[in-house]
């Protein structure tokens, strides 16, 4: 019994080994991985039509040293144990390059894999710091980190003079890892944090904790996490006639939030990327995305278009495909890219970002503060 | 005094959550009490009437239809009409052919039903939130204008008398018509009411189908109370009501009732005095020492064994 099931398994595994090296010898495989489906499957919208751009425009201009790329998308539904399976599945597939994954608690176990594996990764989206801190070499991003974002959140809400702030976080590693970072930066200014409270993410019952809030009397409310809670806390707060400013970070700040709060989330304050889509230099892009009926506005959508690009640079640059070649590329040299000048320091971060606050508005739109 | 106020409000949020976790305990405590199994895939009949209330109240609105009592009304319906007859579907597929066999066997198939139907409304209506509107708007403000102040909105105060009324009727429905009382006969002793010429199967499918109705209940109230609904929210909520149903005694409609009070009014306590982190570690933590100290629950009769 046990040899035929041993010889299964080695044919299984050779045939398997054999497609993968058959594939990778004709063209560039780029894995992207993020959320097609669950609650924040608005931001894998964002991020997949930036990187099948990015991919359309290389190829038609004649690929990376003369090869196609190829996309091979995965879901990870932003769900960390499915983050591992579809790290997993590519790792399989034979892909040496990821762009991915969106959400920070699903970016850090895929990148374990990615790292031990030998495939390079620039995630879009994720922005917490502990991502880039375990000396990983094949580990970058396109967008800045919560300990950038949070201050610039907490310096803006340290300008509005504030009474007493309520900071409330829905307990995943990106919502509590800003929401400290603001809170942080609030008590070193002297501003008093009234409520530094969890939330469970899914929940859909925010009275009690509006209710306490309301008591608590404060006059602005920092929310670390994504826009389906915020969105109902902003709806089930005004129903309850709570009067304060909410802020929150770019997890927040895409239009799904004005179908579930409405007319509430009118005045809400967000941090998000600048809007790349309004620079000068890139509205030949901007118009490509507009012709094929999508809209380039979202705040990962020229960050993920940046991340192939990135990878496409390196692989030239390096002059090679594998990925140790092209992270040492990457690290050494400076890019252009629809996000700026790219250039990253030793943990693959980029050495500058910038945030902007916003102000939301109950149609979906938002014009920058100040 | 705003000690006093701020309990209140407390006590209202939970109060309001609890009697909607009632509603839906009802539909897993009565088909407990019947065949003695769990009903996994209740919390997403929940889900489903809360997606039909919605295309129905979306679809009147289109319609041109505006007055608010008509649009809830038959919104109520559409939502109870589907649901129950998910109901009964969910007990002609996935109970009734294997029902008489190893208890674990419906067990699975609930739970099989359950993702089954979960994924089903990630497929026809995507996976995202949707916002519900707030068709009933406004409500009473106690205490100084100054300081805090404790309201009840008008969609609170519905959701309290729409679960009186539900109630009110099931308890008569259960003690006064015939198929109340053969329910109960069904519930003491299923191999004797057949023998004794009642239609255990059709017994069962009205078990089923009056859950469901109440379920479709509390989806259209809670929907509108919480303000938005996902293919996903009929699990939490399903698990909660679950929770209700045994810490009040599991087969024992009372005690559904005054659980899902108990588990409502708990949460809400906790969120208001300690940390919301903790809701969920107290209202679970109450029912293991429930289960421990009496283990058939609140108001639940000790099992007799049946020979």
């Amino acid at each position: 019994m046990r040899t035929p099931v041993k010889k299964i398994v080695t044919a299984v595994g050779a045939s398997v080994a054999l497609m993968a090296a058959g594939h990778a010898s004709a063209e560039i495989k780029i894995g992207i991985a993020g959320p097609m489906t669950g609650p924040v499957a608005q931001y894998g919208d964002m991020q997949f039509s930036g990187a099948r751009m990015a991919i359309e425009r290389i190829n038609s201009n004649g690929g990376v040293m003369g090869e196609m790329l190829e996309a091979v998308e995965v879901d990870d539904v932003c769900d960390p144990k499915q983050a591992v399976t579809v790290a997993n599945r590519l790792v399989n597939e034979g892909v040496r390059f990821v762009i991915g994954h969106l959400c920070s608690s699903s970016t850090q176990p895929a990148s374990d894999i990615y790292e031990d594996e030998g495939i390079l990764m620039i995630t879009p989206a994720s922005t917490s710091p502990d991502i880039t801190e375990r000396g990983y070499e094949l580990v970058f991003r396109t967008i800045g980190l919560d300990s950038m974002q949070g201050p610039v959140a907490a310096r803006h809400l340290i300008s509005l003079k504030p009474e007493r702030v309520a900071i409330v976080h829905d307990k995943q590693q990106y919502g509590e890892g800003i929401a400290s970072a603001v809170r942080d930066t609030l008590q070193q200014a002297g501003v008093e944090v009234a409520m530094f409270e969890g939330i469970t993410a899914g929940d859909k019952d925010f009275s009690s904790l509006i209710t306490k809030m309301k008591q608590a009397d404060v006059d602005y409310i920092y929310y670390g996490g994504y826009h389906p809670e915020l969105g109902l806390i902003l709806r089930q707060a005004r129903q309850a006639e709570l009067d304060a400013v909410f802020m929150g970070p770019e997890g927040v700040g895409n239009k799904d939030i004005n179908t579930i709060a409405g007319d509430a989330a009118e005045g809400l304050l967000v941090t998000l990327p600048p809007s790349f889509d309004e620079k000068e230099e890139n509205q030949a892009l901007v118009q490509a995305f507009a012709d094929k009926g999508e809209d380039p506005s979202g705040p990962f959508v020229l960050t993920s278009y940046a991340a192939v690009q990135l990878v496409a640079d390196g692989i030239e640059q390096a002059d090679s495909t594998d990925p140790f070649e092209v992270a040492a590329a990457l690290r050494s040299g400076s890019f252009e890219t629809p996000i700026g000048t790219v250039q990253y320091d030793s943990k693959g971060d980029m050495q500058s970002f910038e945030f902007v606050v916003y102000e939301w508005h109950s149609d979906g739109s938002k014009t920058p503060v100040n | 005094m705003q000690d006093v106020l701020y309990f209140l409000q407390q006590l209202i949020n939970g109060l309001t959550i609890g009697s909607a976790y009632a509603l839906i305990a009802i539909g897993y405590t009565m088909v407990y009490g019947i065949i003695g199994m769990i009903n996994f895939a209740h919390g997403e009949i929940y889900m489903i009437g809360a997606y039909t209330a919605l295309i129905t109240i979306t679809g009147l609105a289109s319609l041109g239809v505006a007055w608010l009592p008509l649009v809830l009304l038959v919104a109520l319906i559409c939502a109870m009409l589907v649901s129950s007859s998910m109901g009964w579907a969910v007990e002609r597929v996935a109970y009734r052919p294997v029902r008489g066999r190893h208890r674990l066997i419906p067990l699975i198939s609930a739970i099989g039903m359950s993702i089954f139907l979960q994924n089903y409304v990630h497929l026809a209506q995507g996976s995202r939130n949707i916002g519900f509107p707030a068709l009933i708007e406004g409500g009473f403000q106690f205490g100084a204008a100054d300081s805090f102040q404790t309201s009840i909105s008008y969609m609170q105060i519905t959701i309290f008398i729409t679960t009186l009324i539900c109630m009110t009727v099931l308890s008569l429905f259960i003690s006064r018509s015939r198929i109340g009382r053969a329910c109960r006969a069904v519930s003491q002793d299923l191999g004797m009411a057949n023998l004794l010429g009642i239609d255990t199967n059709r017994i069962i499918s009205a078990t089923f189908v009056i859950g469901a109705a109440l379920a479709a209940v509390a989806g259209l109230l809670l929907g509108m109370y919480y303000g938005s609904i996902d293919p996903l929210f009929g699990f939490i909520a399903g698990l909660k009501a679950f929770t209700a149903a045994v810490l009040g005694g599991i087969g024992s409609i009372p005690g559904a009732m005054l659980g899902g009070l108990i588990l409502g009014v708990s949460e809400s306590m906790t969120s208001g005095y300690l940390s919301g982190e903790y809701k969920d570690v107290v209202s679970f933590g109450l029912l293991i020492l429930i289960l421990l100290f009496k283990p058939t629950g609140l108001l639940g009769k000790p099992e007799v064994e049946k020979i």
